[in-house]
């Protein structure tokens, strides 16, 4: 009896593992009669709409996208999420950047991350959302030491032994001549480039054919340019513009830079669904720090599905501060009556409801996406409070500081706009 | 019986020769260590219920330090630390190491290791976002972290498992950490985590793994350099796309053919070469005497502006459009351009020591070829590039 049942128990288990296999990807890239580059996952065409996300999955999912990308595989249950979601997902193995302190001529802690790397590949190769592994994020950027890509391509060379069936990429921060060479040349291995390309995307398809990569690309993080590309008040604060605006940008680089390169472009991952601290609370994310989200979640669907939303999220298109608009300095009295206006698209919406707050600058020497704070909001005497414009007292505590107002509808979509200014 | 007085003797001799060194030790004589490592005094961090080996231990919104005392890898108790980096920039504590005496580690830096046990209590993991750092009297820092070619098992567990973090590791040198004076070792932790941590030793320990040096750079101390050698060091031609640009073969080396204004596909209007295999190019030795030089066949000098582009530096690009004082008609359709490095507006703040590239921007639609792109010393007046009589 004892061995009948081992024998069911190693039957099911078998069949549990033969299961498993079952689901997962054949992913491949190859080429169409065209000579277009195409993504084929299970040998269907697969075009990726995709996101950098970590949360808000089932909006993501109605909103039309197939893909998420991850950073690091740190964290399984999102890799297993999205499953259930059905996306696909890059994942990322970290490779550390030498700017945080990793040294690539110790040997000892190369040798120490590739193996380590390796588990992680024999651990998750065979999830049945892996799409592509993403082998490191933006380690070229203020790197000296070009022996990164020999770890690289390390990884990536493991990878085609082991698992046959997802495709590799590297990720870079933006396009150039000495970084293309270099991978191409010490990592072979590498069957895609992935770009994270922000202000730099405007001219990504072209500097990509100049720079001869012969491969296909996909461009693993874009959206409004970043804050080290902004513009800085004379107190070094960035300026960032108001999400109506960047909402803008975003439907026309997807349409006329990304959905366009049909040749060598097999998809993309907008940046960031989901909410983070960069400069501004309000930067990359198309969702505020509360879970609402903003008219760049509606651009998202209208990109990835040719439609939008049946309700959409009113869209702050300008702000002034003493009716001086946000591209200018703004230098204040200590203590003193000012007026905050904006100007917003209703998108038919009947009420919209607006709210401002008051937060100390944030200032950050970070690069890359690394983590920063975020600072609390201040309490602040508001004179007077309209839906577009509020009339309030500056701080007596002379600094720098950044006013933010939000409007929404009843549906919590909302849009963004902030002004920072010097109490002098 | 014949064999009986042999053998007396020979037990005899053993008993003589026995006793003779027996005499030789004294068992009252004190125990010389003979390896550095014997030596080293300060051997143990924390192994039982040493709980002021610590600083840092008080609890705060981000940390909280547990001394617990069920399931002790040795001793009676051991370390219990929770953390979450979200409120706070700074979480770590700190272990006094033989009471903060000053620690001469050189002699054993390269045969010994940090050795702790370390648990969670759920879930497995391959690395933990913590640091190690040696701090010296004078306040200065070298870090390293958990290695997984050290950590027993390659994972992190229920069980308690062996981590060894060999003194090599630390990046003392580069951090000019006084390694003949440390003070005490700290542990830095970042982001979020759970941990248990026990037996805190100094062990010896075999580390094979070499400090590589870099390879990636190249030196010029003179002249001339000819740049733009190889057509893979090159960007910016590629006929798939655009004619604008193809390689000729005018001149000596690698030199470019360029048709903008009937360019099939789209047109480029710029291109550009590695110093040196796209390594970092240092020519800081020599830049001060040296001028860009290069031919150009055409029926008219087209318009050009040259850019040189460092790989880092406060100042990363250095650019110039040229005008007729840095070219000579050497015949009809035959043109040579010097231009002094020292003519290009802030040079002096350029990292000549690490030049990545020349790129080459045409400003007008002029037929042309251009090639045998060099550097070359020149010694005369920046402003009057082609008035040198060197040239």
């Amino acid at each position: 009896m004892e061995r009948n049942l081992n024998l069911f128990y190693l039957i099911f288990l078998t069949i549990l593992k033969l299961n498993l296999f079952a689901q997962v990807s054949k992913v491949e890239v190859n080429s169409t009669i065209y000579g277009d580059f195409e993504l084929q996952r299970n040998g269907k065409p697969y075009y990726i709409k995709g996101a950098g996300a970590k949360d808000h999955f089932n909006l993501l999912s109605k909103s039309g996208a197939n893909s998420i990308r991850l950073w690091s595989t740190n964290n399984q249950h999102l890799l297993d999420s999205a499953h259930q979601y059905g996306f696909t997902v890059t994942l990322g193995l970290y490779v550390r950047p030498e700017r945080s302190g990793m040294d690539y001529n110790d040997e000892y802690a190369v040798k120490g991350q590739i193996e380590q790397l390796k588990k992680e590949v024999l651990k998750y190769k065979d999830h049945p959302a892996l799409l592509i592994w993403g082998i490191g994020n933006e380690v070229d950027l203020k790197y000296s030491n070009f022996k990164v890509w020999e770890t690289i391509e390390a990884i990536a060379n493991f990878i085609k032994k082991i698992d046959q069936n997802h495709p590799t990429m590297t990720v870079i921060a933006g396009i150039d001549p000495s970084k293309i060479y270099l991978i191409k040349k010490y990592c072979p291995s590498i069957d895609i480039l992935g770009i994270n390309v922000y202000g730099s995307i405007e001219g990504a398809g072209t500097n990509i054919r100049k720079f001869n990569w012969d491969k296909p690309y996909i461009v693993t993080e874009w959206g409004v340019n970043g804050p080290f590309e902004a513009k800085k008040t004379a107190w070094k604060a960035k300026i960032e513009p108001p999400n109506g605006l960047k909402a803008e940008q975003r439907l026309r680089r997807y349409k006329q830079l990304i959905e366009k390169d049909s040749e060598r472009c097999l998809g993309s991952y907008c940046f960031l669904w989901g909410q983070k601290q960069e400069s501004t609370a309000t930067w990359h994310g198309m969702f505020l720090r509360d879970g609402r989200p903003t008219e760049a979640v509606d651009v998202m669907q209208y990109c990835w599905t040719g439609k939008w939303p049946n309700t959409r999220a009113p869209s702050i298109k300008n702000i002034s501060l003493e009716n001086v608009n946000w591209r200018k300095d703004h230098v204040l009295a200590s203590n003193s009556q000012v007026s905050l206006k904006i100007q917003y698209l209703r998108n038919n919406n009947k009420e919209i409801i607006s709210e401002f707050k008051l937060f100390p600058e944030s200032y950050s020497n970070q690069i890359g996406g690394d983590f920063q704070a975020s600072p609390e909001a201040m309490a602040f005497e508001v004179i007077r409070k309209e839906k577009d414009e509020l009339i309030f007292i500056t701080p007596k505590r002379r600094g720098a500081y950044r006013i933010f107002a939000f409007v929404k509808n009843e549906m919590g979509q909302s849009s963004v706009a902030n002004i920072p200014f010097f109490v002098d | 019986m014949k064999l009986t007085f042999p053998i007396a003797l020979y037990f005899l001799s053993c008993c003589l020769t026995l006793s003779c060194s027996i005499n030789q030790v004294s068992i009252y004589e004190p125990y010389e260590p003979e390896t550095n490592f014997e030596k080293f005094p300060y051997k143990v961090l924390f192994t039982s219920s040493e709980e002021d080996a610590f600083w840092g231990t008080k609890n705060n919104e981000c940390k909280t330090v547990l001394f617990d005392t069920s399931n002790n890898f040795i001793g009676n108790n051991h370390l219990h630390i929770k953390w979450d980096q979200s409120n706070c920039n700074y979480i770590g504590l700190g272990l006094k190491w033989g009471n903060y005496k000053p620690k001469n580690l050189l002699p054993i830096i390269k045969s010994s290791a940090l050795e702790l046990r370390i648990r969670v209590d759920s879930g497995v993991y391959s690395n933990i976002p913590m640091f190690f750092i040696l701090v010296d009297y004078n306040d200065k820092q070298c870090r390293t972290k958990i290695n997984y070619l050290d950590l027993e098992g390659g994972k992190i567990d229920k069980t308690w498992r062996r981590i060894r973090i060999p003194f090599q590791a630390f990046n003392y040198l580069s951090k000019g950490v006084n390694i003949r004076n440390i003070k005490e070792l700290r542990l830095e932790f970042q982001r979020k985590g759970d941990i248990h941590i026990d037996n805190i030793i100094i062990v010896e320990h075999e580390h094979n793994y070499a400090k590589l040096v870099d390879d990636f750079t190249k030196v010029f101390d003179k002249h001339p350099i000819n740049l733009g050698v190889g057509k893979e060091y090159w960007w910016g031609i590629n006929p798939k796309y655009s004619s604008s640009f193809n390689f000729g073969a005018s001149f000596e080396n690698e030199s470019v053919v360029v048709k903008l204004g009937k360019s099939n596909g789209s047109t480029w209007n710029n291109f550009g070469f590695s110093a040196y295999k796209w390594m970092h190019t240092d020519i800081s030795l020599i830049f001060s005497t040296s001028a860009l030089n290069f031919k150009i066949k055409a029926s008219e000098i087209p318009k050009l502006r040259v850019s040189f582009i460092s790989y880092h530096g406060q100042r990363r690009r250095l650019q110039k459009e040229l005008n007729e004082s840095n070219f000579i008609t050497r015949n009809l359709n035959n043109h040579e351009a010097y231009i002094p490095l020292k003519s290009l507006v802030g040079h002096d703040e350029f990292s000549w020591d690490d030049l990545k590239e020349l790129r080459f921007t045409i400003l007008n639609d002029v037929p042309f070829e251009i090639g045998d792109f060099k550097i070359i010393e020149f010694r005369g007046n920046p402003k009057k590039p082609t008035e040198w009589k060197g040239i």
